[in-house]
């Protein structure tokens, strides 16, 4: 027996539930949770079924990534944020985006109340053990901000216990966990990234080009099957909620039904392009460039990766 | 509302219930209301007193159960230190924890990664029990990263002991779930370097249902709030771990929960009023402190109000049913002491109805009822005897009224009353009224026609009623007989002024107007006796005559009449009256007067006597307007005209 702590439940699924016959493993890269919910729509209303993939949703475990699932082929496609995609391609593994949902990025660093996050210097901040702090560490460089990261796992505890001076935080979870507590959150003490020049895409649908290859159709009627539940999510978002909340309950998920209402919201609201005002589903070049350079600067990417290397047509 | 008032308006007893009873129920509503705030305020700060003792006796237990845990982990660290060459030992140490504090859930005892070279890069000894059993083992690995936890994190980034937020601690073969909270202190290095963290698990569960059993009313509950507000304690176990108490305010703005939160988070203690899921609470709390934990007592407040509410009804209801129980009492009560009155006047309606010698109900006490049918006793029989009395006095007056009457006719038939009164004799237009003030009166007029001259006269005795009517009679009398003797108008009056004066005891007298009308020429000779002058009008010049005034008849017997002449008065109309006609009054006593008589016979050219006569009542009556006559009215109108 082990101790798997965690206020927030990783629900561990048993290793090699790998995919058998024509079963596409999809693995969203975090709990589950209102950011994935347009998924969920389209396992519940059938709309994969109504494409002809069979699909199964398999979260990732607490310590191994989505982003290792579909590098050891667990899984068959994965959600990534785009900083994410870029270091997984840097590191090897070459990935085609099949879906972009994300428009606009949702990293904040929250800091206590009354303190500018970006005039704490040598502050130590919380980030992710499971990455997604990409666009803060560039920031931290850029900026010279000289933080002293430290890693967590899945909640705010360390931020509200006050080991910590500041806290990433993703706009549509960590962010309403903190108002949650009672935490005062204004624009002095929140940096949200998109408005600062950082506005880079983030969750978009993943498969490594091997995978992809082999399972193009597979990969094409998964993603017109979850534009179709993301869609569907966009026009009835209390129906939405009900099957998220029906997935949070069947994984122990420690959350509630306000915060994933919330969360859905932003999610929503994220998925809007800010120059079209339109739910696009697709990748920016302009973004992939951005979050390239970005990167490439701060040494986190060995080489610039482009938008090309990620769409095949 | 509309009935009742109906009710009581004919109801003397309802009336008087009613203000009995609404009196009492003003008193009782007063007395009640004072006493229900009163009983109230005490009833509150007792409970106050009770849930606040209840609330740091709970906090006091809390601060045992913590304590314990601290003492539990502060009894094993200073072995940890001593067995640091030793990293097996760490499996007793955990298990002896366990043994020594069975109420703790686990135990870890952790250490930075690769502390001990020679077990790798992961280990973490935790021990836990498991059927009875305590177990220790190495759970760290590259599935199970332990130093990104919480209570591995956190002693080690505060560098002090802490506790963390409570968590889900998951037994992965079972997939079963418990909640927990840690008790952690960092282990530090003899270089002052952290080396790894000392943690002992509290089950929330043990301490909820421990907490829980605290309930100072029926529907109260306990409440243990974390840092950030977290639930570590609540009766809905939806709540524990998943919301924190500023959930709901995200969505639903609620300043008494949030401020609720924030107070509590603070580590303030207090007492406050908040409605939570529609229902009115009054929540105590107070900090745990040890831990930046708070503990609540949410106590409704119709459980602390309620025996006292149940107190309000029964008494309310018992006090209803007492006002509507006195008034129907008293409306019994007051119904029958009523009866004697109500027989009173059931009486007084059969008195009313003329049977004045029934005979009243006789007084059974010495009341005012009593008394009030004594006085009316006393009234009845005053009563009838007066109504005797007035039967008798009023059958003489219809006597007397009668003969009146009778005498009224006699006059009356003295008077000549046909007109025209000269049929064959074309030329006269004489027309004649007479109208008695009284029954009868004391005016009088006459004609006739004795040696183809027309002798007339117009009197007014002083005096109304019977005597006057009686002088009238006489002077009526003689005036006839001594026109066969006597001519002259002059001569005519001294004789009727001998007789009337003759015996004047009563000093009647009487004034007149005689007249003698040639009507061959139209000479008229007259003697006026202190009359009215009488008007003569030619058309639209009425006026009166300019004559001797002479003295009342009566007065003086040795008066010498001069009487005058005009020469042809034909084809001039003259008015002859007495002064009931200008001296008449209307309602607000003023006079007909002289101009008005000239006024009304100039109005229009002369028609008739009788229409001059009958145009003189009807402007008399419209003048009058109905006002009583206060004098006998005599008109006579006459035209002689030349014979064609």
């Amino acid at each position: 027996m082990f101790k798997k702590l965690l206020s927030l439940t990783l629900f561990l699924v048993p290793w090699l539930l790998c995919a058998q016959d024509h079963t596409f493993v999809f693995t969203p890269q975090w709990t589950t949770q209102a950011q994935f919910a347009g998924y969920y729509v389209a396992q519940e209303k059938g709309f994969y079924e109504e494409e002809g993939v069979k699909v199964q949703i398999v979260h990732p475990s607490a310590s191994q990534s989505a982003a290792e699932r579909i590098r050891t082929g667990q899984s068959q496609a994965t959600t990534l944020t785009l900083a994410q995609a870029l270091e997984v391609i840097d590191k090897g593994t070459p990935l085609v985006n099949i879906l972009q949902t994300s428009m606009n990025n949702g990293l904040v660093i929250v800091s206590r109340r009354g303190k500018d996050p970006l005039k704490q210097h040598g502050a130590r901040v919380g980030i992710w053990n499971a990455g997604f702090g990409q666009m803060a560490i560039c920031l931290n460089e850029i900026e010279h901000l000289g933080y002293e990261w430290v890693r967590f796992v899945d909640n705010v505890t360390l931020f509200v216990s006050g080991a910590l001076d500041a806290t990433l935080a993703m706009s549509y979870n960590e962010y309403y966990q903190l108002l949650q507590t009672g935490m005062e959150l204004t624009e002095e003490n929140v940096y949200r990234f998109r408005n600062h020049g950082y506005n880079v895409q983030e969750d978009g649908v993943y498969m490594t080009l091997d995978a992809y290859r082999r399972q193009k159709e597979d990969a094409e009627r998964f993603a017109r099957a979850s534009r179709h539940g993301w869609e569907w999510a966009a026009a009835h978002p209390e129906e939405t909620l009900d099957i998220v909340m029906e997935y949070v309950r069947r994984d122990h998920i420690a959350t509630n039904r306000v915060l994933q209402g919330l969360m859905l919201e932003e999610i929503l609201r994220l998925q809007i392009d800010r120059e079209s005002g339109e739910r696009e589903f697709r990748l920016r070049p302009d973004m992939v460039g951005l979050a390239s350079s970005l990167m490439t600067r701060c040494g986190m990417l060995k080489r610039p990766i482009t938008y090309e290397e990620m769409i095949v047509r | 509302m509309i009935e009742i008032r109906k009710f009581t308006g004919r109801s003397l007893a309802a009336r008087l219930s009613s203000i009995v009873v609404s009196l009492a129920a003003l008193i009782f509503v007063a007395a009640l209301t004072y006493l229900f705030l009163e009983s109230r305020r005490t009833v509150k700060r007792e409970a106050i007193e009770h849930a606040t003792q209840l609330l740091d006796n709970t906090v006091m237990r809390v601060n045992n159960i913590l304590d314990n845990c601290i003492i539990a982990a502060d009894n094993v660290d200073w072995l940890v230190y001593r067995h640091l060459d030793d990293p097996d030992a760490m499996y007793d140490l955990g298990r002896n924890v366990l043994l020594n504090n069975p109420e703790l859930h686990g135990c870890s005892i952790s250490f930075r990664p690769d502390f001990f070279p020679e077990k790798g890069r992961y280990y973490s000894i935790f021990s836990f029990v498991e059927n009875g059993t305590v177990y220790s083992e190495q759970e760290g690995d590259d599935e199970y990263q332990y130093f990104y936890m919480d209570w591995y994190q956190l002693p080690r980034l505060l560098n002090q002991p802490c506790w963390t937020e409570p968590y889900m601690d998951v037994d992965q073969q079972t997939q079963s779930a418990e909640m927990v909270t840690s008790y952690c202190k960092p282990l530090i290095g003899d270089d002052g370097e952290f080396i790894g963290s000392l943690s002992v698990d509290l089950s929330l569960a043990w301490l909820s249902e421990t907490i829980s059993s605290v309930k100072p009313y029926p529907h109260s509950y306990s409440v243990v709030l974390g840092r950030g507000g977290t639930y570590l304690v609540h009766p809905d176990p939806e709540r524990l771990l998943y919301q924190t108490i500023f959930t709901e305010t995200l969505v639903n703005p609620n300043p008494a929960v949030s401020d609720l939160g924030h107070a509590m988070v603070n580590g303030e203690e207090g007492m406050c009023q908040i409605v939570i899921d529609g229902v009115k609470n009054y929540v105590f709390y107070k900090p745990v402190k040890t831990t930046s934990w708070s503990v609540a007592i949410v106590c409704p407040e119709k459980d602390i109000f309620g025996g006292f509410g149940h107190l309000q009804r029964i008494v309310l209801a018992i006090v209803f049913v007492g006002l509507l129980l006195t008034f129907i009492g008293c409306t019994k009560l007051i119904s029958r002491e009523l009866i004697p009155l109500r027989r009173l006047a059931d009486q007084t309606d059969t008195i009313a109805a003329g049977r004045f010698n029934e005979p009243l109900p006789e007084p059974r006490h010495d009341d005012e009822i009593g008394q009030l049918t004594r006085s009316f006793g006393n009234m009845q029989s005053s009563l009838v005897t007066y109504i005797d009395e007035l039967t008798e006095t009023t059958a003489s007056q219809e006597r007397i009224e009668g003969e009146l009457r009778i005498a009224r006719e006699i006059q009356m038939a003295m008077v000549p009353r046909v007109f025209p009164p000269f049929p064959n004799r074309k030329e006269i237009d004489l027309y004649a009224s007479m109208t008695p003030a009284k029954e009868v009166g004391g005016d009088l007029y006459d004609y006739l026609i004795i040696r183809n001259t027309l002798y007339f006269c117009v009197g007014d005795v002083s005096g109304k009623g019977v005597p006057g009517s009686l002088v009238m009679a006489v002077t009526r009398n003689v005036f006839r007989v001594i026109l066969h003797q006597i001519i002259s108008p002059a001569k005519v009056a001294r004789v009727i002024n001998e007789t009337v004066a003759a015996d004047n005891e009563q000093m009647m007298f009487m004034t007149m107007f005689i007249g003698a009308i040639d009507l061959e020429t139209g000479r008229m000779e007259f003697c006026n006796c202190g009359h009215n002058p009488p008007v003569v009008f030619p058309d639209g010049k009425a006026r009166f005559m300019d004559i001797k005034p002479n003295t009342p008849l009566g007065v003086d017997a040795d008066w010498e009449f001069e009487g005058e002449v005009i020469e042809d008065i034909r084809e001039t109309p003259f008015l002859f009256y007495t002064d009931g006609l200008n001296e008449a009054e209307n309602h607000v006593h003023a006079q007909f007067g002289n101009d008005r008589i000239l006024k009304v016979l100039n109005a229009a050219p002369f028609v008739s006597a009788q229409e001059t006569i009958k145009r003189m009542e009807t402007a008399l009556a419209a003048f009058v307007d109905g006002a009583e006559a206060s004098d006998d009215l005599t008109m006579l109108c006459l035209k002689i005209s030349k014979k064609a």
